[in-house]
């Protein structure tokens, strides 16, 4: 039984007149462990919750009315970005994470989105079929938000209750939805508020859910249903958001670029958790400390990337975490300064009465599964296709051995390993060939010592990547150990297409 | 008094060891912040503690060696408008110079900064932008 209990309307009457207690999530950990959650259900109405990130998974929905001679879009691009064009005649989605035909990912759907809030000129081309209702077949102007019939932000999977923390094991910098990521665990990246973040407040579910109503970009939005990936069981709970793009404010929505990796949009998301019972009020106490994760490998390139450590948002949050023995700086990728403002601008609005509560329509699911994706067929990975009877060289064989086995042999890479199977380097044809040219006699001259390689169970896409982006032709294949285990070329690769 | 020089190598000067003959020259020491360099040429970025005529001999041996000298003031440049404050540039900076505040407000502290341009290309709203600019 509850000891406390309030009801909606009875909050929303005490923030009418003036009375309602209103709290950020972060004072009221200091609350309830102070009071206990009894005496803080009590005496809170209203706990404020704020997050600023990331969140790709957002877009708009945008009416441009219709044309005279009237036009059903096939296509449709907006300033560039190519928008879903595959509803009704002048309905159109532009998600936030489309890159311009242009720019690339300089500009994309997340900056389309913020030019709409500011007002700015967009852009507006269009193709069409033409049919015997809709005879027009191509249209080109410049619109305004006030142009628009609507314009509403939906966001399929906003306000993440937390999110892995990221680093990289590579030896090469790389470039993920997590930010810059530098070689050799040298850095973290983590995104979400820990103890501000609106899930993380009620992870039960009591007062989150369709119809309730949120901060959304600077306007009153809603929830309106789970987010897509929704995850309860491993505190990975994620909401469907809608709001009109009309009240928003470019403050609070901003269009980013991920360097060399893609567009997303910034979206400032805030959440009132009213105290309706002791249980909730015991939620929303939860603190930094409590809220942990696992900073994962993104240097793997694998869906089930390696878990390396598990760390709590307190740690995160201070900027350092010991990873493999030294001290690593780490980047919040979600403006925690901006998640406070957010918190405490919802706290003022709800204080002035001009935010009231809304009742969820319904609970959302504590037990949905995220299932991985249906395959027909397991991605083929280097053990199933490399050559495992590898002639390899040591670094004192002559040049002239290497030669000898790749005109006898006829491949093109000779792995360079120690006495004790490790790979040490490599040299392949061509090196041979300007070596001969310079006169060089030890193969340890002419390695490349600094070799890229796979591991065994790497996917093929990764494989095929690696060379690409290294414009090789053949990988050495290693174990955890670095010992050679076999080698995997282009030309296997090209085998598998035909195959 | 601390003075940072970026010093630009043609490719004949590459691998020769410039700095060390004008360290022993002039005894100044001087501290490597970042280098760019290849046997094609490229940019060392040094910064050396002496005073003010010390430097200028220091910049005229250079010089006279070859390597194009340029004495840099004002290099970064955050635009407190744009930025969203997110902190995607604190961990790439190797010198600390970018930081978060106790609030998680982004400080930029320019004194500790080599221009390495690690953080530039990774704000997501372009709020960091290099500029050199000659004394």
């Amino acid at each position: 039984m509850n000891k406390v209990k309030k009801s909606i309307p009875e909050i929303n009457n005490r923030i009418e007149k003036g009375e309602a207690v209103v709290v950020t999530a972060e004072d009221m950990v200091d609350i309830v462990e102070e009071e206990g959650e009894v005496e803080a259900a009590k005496d809170v109405d209203v706990v404020t919750t704020g997050t600023f990130g990331a969140m790709c998974s957002s877009g708009a929905w945008l009416n441009f009315g219709h044309a005279d001679p009237p036009i059903k879009f096939d296509k449709v691009w907006l300033n560039d970005v190519e928008a879903y064009a595959g509803t009704a005649a002048v309905d159109a989605y532009v998600g936030a994470t489309k890159p311009s035909k242009e720019d690339g990912i300089e500009y994309g759907g997340g900056h389309v989105i913020e030019d709409i809030i500011q007002g700015n000129e967009i852009k507006l081309e269009g193709e069409a079929k033409g049919t015997d209702c809709y005879p027009r077949t191509e249209i080109d102007t410049l619109l305004t938000i006030e142009d628009l019939n609507q314009a509403v932000l939906c966001n399929p999977r906003n306000a993440y209750q937390r999110y892995h923390a990221a680093t990289n094991s590579r030896d090469e910098t790389i470039h993920t939805y997590m930010g810059t990521l530098l070689p050799n665990f040298g850095n973290v990246t983590f995104s979400g508020s820990g103890e501000l973040s609106p899930i993380n407040n009620d992870p039960n579910y009591e007062t989150i859910g369709p119809g309730t109503r949120i901060f959304l970009g600077g306007a009153q939005g809603y929830v309106f249903w789970e987010g897509t990936q929704h995850n309860p069981k491993d505190n990975l709970g994620t909401l469907m958001t809608v709001g009109n793009l009309k009240e928003m404010d470019s403050e609070y929505i901003r269009g980013v670029t991920f360097q060399n990796y893609g567009v997303s949009l910034f979206v400032g998301l805030g959440i009132p958790i009213p105290i309706i019972n002791e249980q909730v009020a015991e939620t929303t106490g939860v603190s930094d400390d409590e809220i942990s994760t696992e900073v994962i490998d993104y240097g793997t390139p694998k869906r089930d990337r390696p878990e390396l450590k598990e760390v709590t948002y307190s740690n995160l949050k201070s900027g350092l975490i010991e990873l493999k023995g030294v001290e690593r700086p780490v980047s919040p990728l979600s403006s925690l300064k901006k998640s406070r403002e957010i918190a405490e601008t919802l706290k003022e609005l709800i204080e002035a009465g001009e935010f009231s509560l809304t009742e969820p329509h319904e609970r959302l699911s504590k037990d949905r599964e995220f299932k991985p994706m249906k395959q027909l067929a397991p991605t083929p990975v280097a053990a199933d296709l490399m050559t495992r009877d590898v002639v390899t060289g040591s670094p004192d064989d002559s040049i002239e051995y290497a030669a000898k086995a790749f005109a006898e042999r006829g491949f093109d890479h000779l792995p360079i390993i120690d006495d004790e199977n490790e790979l040490t380097g490599i040299v392949t044809s061509w090196d041979v060939a300007v070596a001969l040219g310079k006169g060089k006699e030890k193969l340890y001259d002419i390695q490349t010592s600094n070799v890229v390689t796979s591991l065994e169970d790497e996917p093929i896409d990764s494989i095929a990547r690696k060379l690409q982006k290294h414009n090789i032709s053949g990988l050495p294949v290693v174990d955890s150990n670095g010992k050679l285990k076999g080698i995997v070329t282009s030309e296997d690769l090209s085998k598998l297409l035909r195959r | 008094m601390s003075s940072k020089i970026l010093l630009n190598y043609s490719p004949e000067k590459a691998g020769k060891p410039v700095i060390a003959s004008i360290i022993k020259e002039t005894g100044i020491p001087i501290n490597i912040l970042h280098a760019d360099l290849t046997p094609e040429g490229g940019e060392i970025f040094i910064e050396a503690d002496a005073e003010k005529d010390r430097i200028d001999e220091m910049i005229e041996l250079f010089e006279k060696q070859g390597v194009r000298t340029e004495k840099i003031t004002r290099g970064i440049i955050l635009d407190e408008d744009s930025c969203l404050e997110c902190g995607a540039c604190v961990s790439l900076c190797p010198t600390d110079a970018l930081q978060l505040t106790k609030d998680f407000s982004i400080e930029l502290n320019e004194e500790k900064c080599v221009y390495c341009d690690a953080c530039v290309p990774a704000c997501p709203v372009k709020a960091l932008s290099l500029k050199k600019k000659k004394l």
